[in-house]
């Protein structure tokens, strides 16, 4: 099975070509990545089938590893690992990373630089793949890293412009503050383990609790950043700057999910620990409420979905804290599906409208019926409804937490999903019914439409798949738990209902300022995004800069200023001495000195009048150094 | 014999390219390019030949001066051969970067390569007194490069820059002078392991981290750095960064800790404590300025923190990535400064706010710089990474205060603060007045940085390639100072 290497390294290669040429080169060749990526896509299946029907946590179908650092008797390796949970996971990330390939020969073929954007996307994609057959924590962080790069250049895609240019040195830094975290839970995981490789970390090595929880939050810490999990998930509704279809492969699908993959490989870490646990499922709760809420007053049509995805990836941090393996990871996948699915409809809905602010939308329905209809079935898998694939896979966080006895997290998650549903009605209403806004609306081109059709396809029969998803990955599969399901339906439905009421009875102008005026502090706080890019603004960017500064000045002042100081005091010393000089031992010098002065005219022409004092002191210390030979000598 | 000719190779070219006409730098340059060349060539013969069981190698051993144990005495090992060829290859690098030298080229490229002298020297020198004099040999032509080819504050600059590493040499001449009293040798490798007596070694270490951490340099000795650096021609930019900062480290490496392991056990915490300051301090500072040059050399401050930190931890993680630190920011500094003198050459101004779209205008230029930025704010796959994440583990795993290795990875975070702010003021956005009419790189340009990029890669992706050097010394190293 050694074609499992060729997985990541076909978009690799794609990378290696596209990269070094000419733009006006690359912007011919992006059919190199789509083919590699395609490729890929065919031997991820293949792989998956061949892995089927799993069932063997752990253990390993295929593994393959090189060492590419020796450090005494440490060697560091990358690998290549398929098992149950890199065989899904590769077949999500091709299969997605096709799609918006595909549709991105669509929405992206007008553009100057095409093929650097087809460079990055093949680079992305080798380096989230790199990552899913991972088979150590180091070979994992190295391509999440990369990742962070392709995630920047791509947001900041059309950096001519100041807002992809900010939002995309934002995004960077933002991960990489989770990032710090990360890389000293591995220096803390090296020193007390000894090693990465997932085989002694997470099998062979007995963790004691206190270190277990030092690694596990740390490791989460660089979760919530990739992840864009509260209080680090700022970046994420920026970095919808960047093109449409990169947000939906990057931004919703695969990076930012990379996160919980972290997390759901590193759980036996977690497990050691407890607290951690409790802490990832608190973290993620109040992720999934508040992403939520702030997706309900967000008027740009990509914002609502970024904020949508921050309220998921909570809803999978819950699921891995309250120690469901299966349904946090389950909901990755569904929502990796559902999710691009509708950045992609989103894109064909920019094109056609013209805007992102989705009050400048509407009755998209009439006219672009295959959208239409592609984008109900995501947004429905998004609200929870049976039975699309996101309501079998919230349904499996929900009753891992009801069984779990985490009332009150329950309670918080039927919430949002209460939430999610209004904002995705909210979504729904504003852009296709009610009237058209632009006469100019059509269908999107084929190639953007096949891959909706197929994502929508998946979305909306993937959810029966649920109990031999389970399976496969070597737990226990049941079919959801009826009173569980129907109350989250009811919470569901009831959100579309409310989501309809203020939003989809065109029988009037939709008027949400009595709405507002009634919640006018949650609303102004919602709508200044809870406070958090104030606060980072001010107490950490301009604070930040000004102390740059007062260090950049005590730096010219003091440090320096000491060293020009003693430098004056040795000038005003060297002046003393050299009356001395001329005083005493003139005479016995003059002959040096003529030869001196002759040297120092020309050296004067070289403008460094001042050369000989300096020479003279380093003949001084060779002086020196001859006086201790005679010395011992003697 | 290798050695010697790869050592002194450049001084007969030096003394050849001296007696050229002034007004024919055609000849000089072609010299240049000749010797420095044939030079890599040999290091490269060297580094094939080379194994990297085998310790000290390719050892030549003259006496020199019998009455006082002096000897001409080289040899190369795992670590000392990595800064060789570094050395080697910056060095003609520079020389190509300085194709279009028109000022006193005669003189120039004579300084280039008695440079090459002194830097080849000091990492093959075995003897203590051979290793002072390369030592201060290369003080001489950085002078006169920063002091007659550098910018407008040339003479502050270059007397500010000699005289402060003549401070710190004399400190080590003072130390060298107290470890022949004691042991009677001036050979380095003869004295390792000696087991000198404790309070000796304190007195011996403080005199060596003076010379060194000057060098290195080590907040808050750094200042002369940063006028250097600005002031100073791209080549000499490229060495002084590239090459000159890493004896600094080096004599920690390859004298300190081994001759004096008690010692450095005892500083550890102290240097440390400075490495996790400069790192972050460097940082700052180099997200405070405007000048691109002066941006660089701040981050060179903290970039050869990790190297410090790297040295302090005492751990086969940390002193081989404290190498394969030198070894990476030779290289991407050097493309930093580089790039930096090719857009200088053409928009004659290196202020950040005068500077912007780059990428848009000349592509290879942008892309190229972002390239090197991003291998200096330390991403995997490129060869930063290796060395900062190694330092990390490796101060993290010895007793090192846990505190200032976090400090030290805040700096990481601030290193991709300072580098891509950069790079979202002067690669990315709509080109200023500056950049509108530039032409993109020359083949000479790309050619020059080429070889910088694959290395760049090399290391970042197989690690091996370096630590298979560095590995065996540093594991001798290290059961030194855990004897000790």
């Amino acid at each position: 099975m050694s074609y499992v290497i060729a997985i990541p390294l076909l978009p690799a290669i794609a990378f290696a070509v596209l990269g070094p040429l000419s733009n006006r080169a690359r912007n011919k060749a992006v059919w190199v990545s789509v083919a590699a990526v395609a490729s890929a896509l065919v031997l991820s299946l293949i792989a998956f089938v061949q892995v089927w029907p799993g069932g063997h946590e752990g253990e390993a179908a295929y593994h393959a590893s090189v060492t590419f650092a020796s450090i005494g008797s440490v060697y560091l390796g990358v690998g290549v690992l398929l098992d149950s949970v890199s065989a899904v996971m590769l077949v999500v990330v091709t299969l997605v990373a096709t799609a918006v390939m595909v549709y991105s020969l669509g929405y992206m073929h007008r553009d100057a630089r095409i093929g650097w954007y087809y460079a990055v996307l093949s680079l992305f994609t080798a380096a989230m793949l790199m990552l899913v057959v991972s088979d150590n924590f180091l070979q994992l962080y190295m391509a999440w890293e990369v990742m962070g790069l392709c995630s920047y250049l791509l947001i900041g895609f059309w950096h001519e412009q100041v807002a992809p240019r900010k939002a995309s040195l934002k995004a960077f830094l933002t991960t990489r503050v989770g990032d710090v975290g990360f890389a000293i839970g591995l220096a803390v995981m090296y020193a007390t383990a000894g090693s990465f490789d997932f085989a002694v970390v997470l099998h062979d090595f007995q963790w004691a609790p206190a270190t277990a929880t030092a690694v596990a939050l740390l490791l989460l810490f660089g979760a919530m950043g990739k992840s864009a999990q509260v209080p680090l998930h700022v970046w994420l509704p920026d970095a919808m700057a960047g093109p449409t279809p990169a947000s939906a492969l990057i931004h919703a699908a695969t990076m930012v999910a990379a996160g919980v993959f972290l997390v759901a490989r590193a759980l036996p870490i977690f497990e050691a620990s407890g607290i951690a646990l409790t802490i990832t499922m608190v973290i993620g709760v109040v992720t999934a409420l508040l992403g939520g809420l702030l997706a309900a007053v967000q008027h740009d049509i990509k914002k609502v979905l970024a904020y949508s995805t921050i309220s998921q990836l909570g809803y999978m941090f819950v699921a891995l804290g309250a120690g469901g393996l299966v349904a946090g990871f389950y909901h990755l996948v569904t929502h990796a599906f559902f999710k691009s699915l509708l950045f992609l409809g989103a894109g064909v809905i920019i094109h056609a409208a013209h805007t992102q602010d989705m009050r400048e939308m509407g009755g998209l329905a009439k006219k672009m019926p295959v959208t239409t209809v592609t984008f109900t079935i995501g947004s429905l898998a998004l609200a929870g409804i049976f039975p699309f694939s996101g309501f079998w896979s919230k349904d499996e966080i929900l009753t891992v937490l009801w069984h779990g006895e985490h009332y009150i997290v329950f309670a918080l998650a039927l919430a949002a999903a209460f939430v999610t549903a209004v904002y995705v009605a909210r979504l729904w209403f504003r852009v296709f019914t009610g009237p058209e806004q632009t006469s100019e609306l059509k269908e999107a081109h084929i190639e953007m439409l096949v891959p909706m059709g197929v994502l929508a396809a998946i979305s909306a029969v993937i959810g029966f798949g649920s109990p031999y998803f389970a399976q496969f990955l070597g737990h226990e599969g049941q079919w959801p738990d009826a009173a569980i399901a129907l109350t989250s339906t009811a919470v569901a439905g009831l959100g579309l209902a409310l989501g309809w009421w203020v939003y989809g009875r065109r029988t009037r102008v939709i008027n949400t300022r009595p709405l507002k005026q009634r919640f006018a502090v949650v609303y102004d706080a919602l709508s200044l995004k809870l406070y958090f890019d104030l606060t980072y603004d001010y107490f950490i960017v301009k604070q930040f800069s000004r102390l740059a500064g007062a260090l950049a000045t005590f730096d010219r002042v003091v440090v320096d200023g000491i060293v020009n100081g003693a430098g004056a005091v040795w000038r005003a010393g060297a002046e003393v001495g050299s009356l001395l000089d001329i005083h005493v031992i003139d005479g016995a010098v003059n002959g040096t000195a003529t030869i001196v002065k002759a040297a120092g005219a020309r050296v004067r022409r070289l403008q460094v009048g001042r050369i000989q004092a300096y020479q003279g002191l380093m003949v001084g210390a060779l002086v020196l150094l001859m006086l201790w030979f005679v010395v011992k000598g003697a | 014999m290798l050695l010697s000719v790869i050592v002194f190779l450049p001084l007969a070219g030096a003394i050849l390219s001296a007696l050229v006409p002034k007004d024919r730098g055609d000849i000089a340059r072609m010299i240049a390019l000749v010797v420095t060349a044939v030079d890599l060539a040999l290091v490269l013969l060297v580094v094939l030949r080379f194994d990297v069981a085998g310790g000290m190698q390719f050892a030549e051993k003259v006496a020199w001066v019998p009455q006082y144990g002096i000897s001409y005495n080289l040899g190369v090992d795992g670590i000392s051969i990595t800064m060789l060829f570094l050395s080697a290859l910056l060095s003609l690098i520079a020389v190509v970067a300085s194709w279009k030298m028109e000022t006193k080229p005669t003189a120039y490229f004579a300084m280039l390569m008695l440079l090459e002298v002194g830097m080849n020297g000091v990492f093959v020198a075995l003897d203590f007194v051979l290793f002072y004099v390369f030592w201060e040999l290369v003080l001489v032509p950085m002078y006169f490069l920063i002091g007659t080819w550098g910018g407008p504050r040339r003479e502050y600059a270059s007397i500010k820059f000699f005289l402060y590493t003549l401070f710190g040499s004399v400190f080590m001449l003072v130390g060298i002078i107290a470890l022949y009293l004691q042991s009677g040798t001036f050979d380095i490798m003869a004295m390792s392991g000696l087991g000198l007596p404790a309070t000796f070694q304190w007195w011996v270490f403080a005199a060596f981290f003076l010379g060194f951490a000057v060098k290195v340099p080590v907040f808050p000795l750094h200042t002369w750095l940063p006028d250097a650096h600005v002031e100073a021609p791209t080549a000499a930019s490229v060495l002084l960064a590239g090459i000159m900062l890493k004896m600094g480290t080096y004599g920690f490496i390859r004298i300190a800790l081994p001759i004096l392991p008690n010692a450095a056990n005892q500083w550890a915490p102290f240097i440390a404590a400075l490495a996790a300051i400069s790192i972050v301090y460097g940082a700052a500072l180099a997200f405070a300025q405007t000048d691109l040059k002066k941006l660089v050399a701040y981050s060179s401050v903290s970039h050869m923190g990790f190297v410090m930190l790297g040295i302090a931890s005492g751990t086969a993680e940390g002193l081989n990535g404290a190498i394969a630190v030198m070894f990476s920011h030779g290289i991407v500094t050097g493309m930093l400064f580089l790039i930096v003198g090719m857009v200088y050459e053409r928009t004659h101004t290196r202020m950040i706010p005068d500077i912007s779209g780059l990428s848009t205008q000349v592509p290879v230029a942008g892309g190229l710089l972002a390239f090197a930025s991003f291998a200096s704010l330390g991403l995997p796959g490129l060869s930063g990474f290796v060395g900062e994440f190694l330092t990390l583990l490796g101060a993290w795993k010895s007793d090192v205060p846990a505190a200032w290795v976090v400090v030290a990875a805040v700096g990481v975070l601030l290193a991709a603060a300072y580098t891509l702010w950069m790079v979202q003021r002067v690669i990315l956005g709509t080109p200023s007045a500056t950049v509108v009419d530039i032409k993109d790189l020359s083949a000479r340009e790309v050619a020059v940085l080429v070889p910088l990029v694959v290395l760049t890669l090399v290391v970042g992706l197989y690690w091996n390639s370096i630590l298979r050097f560095t590995d065996p010394v540093v594991t001798d190293i290290v059961s030194l100072l855990a004897g000790a």
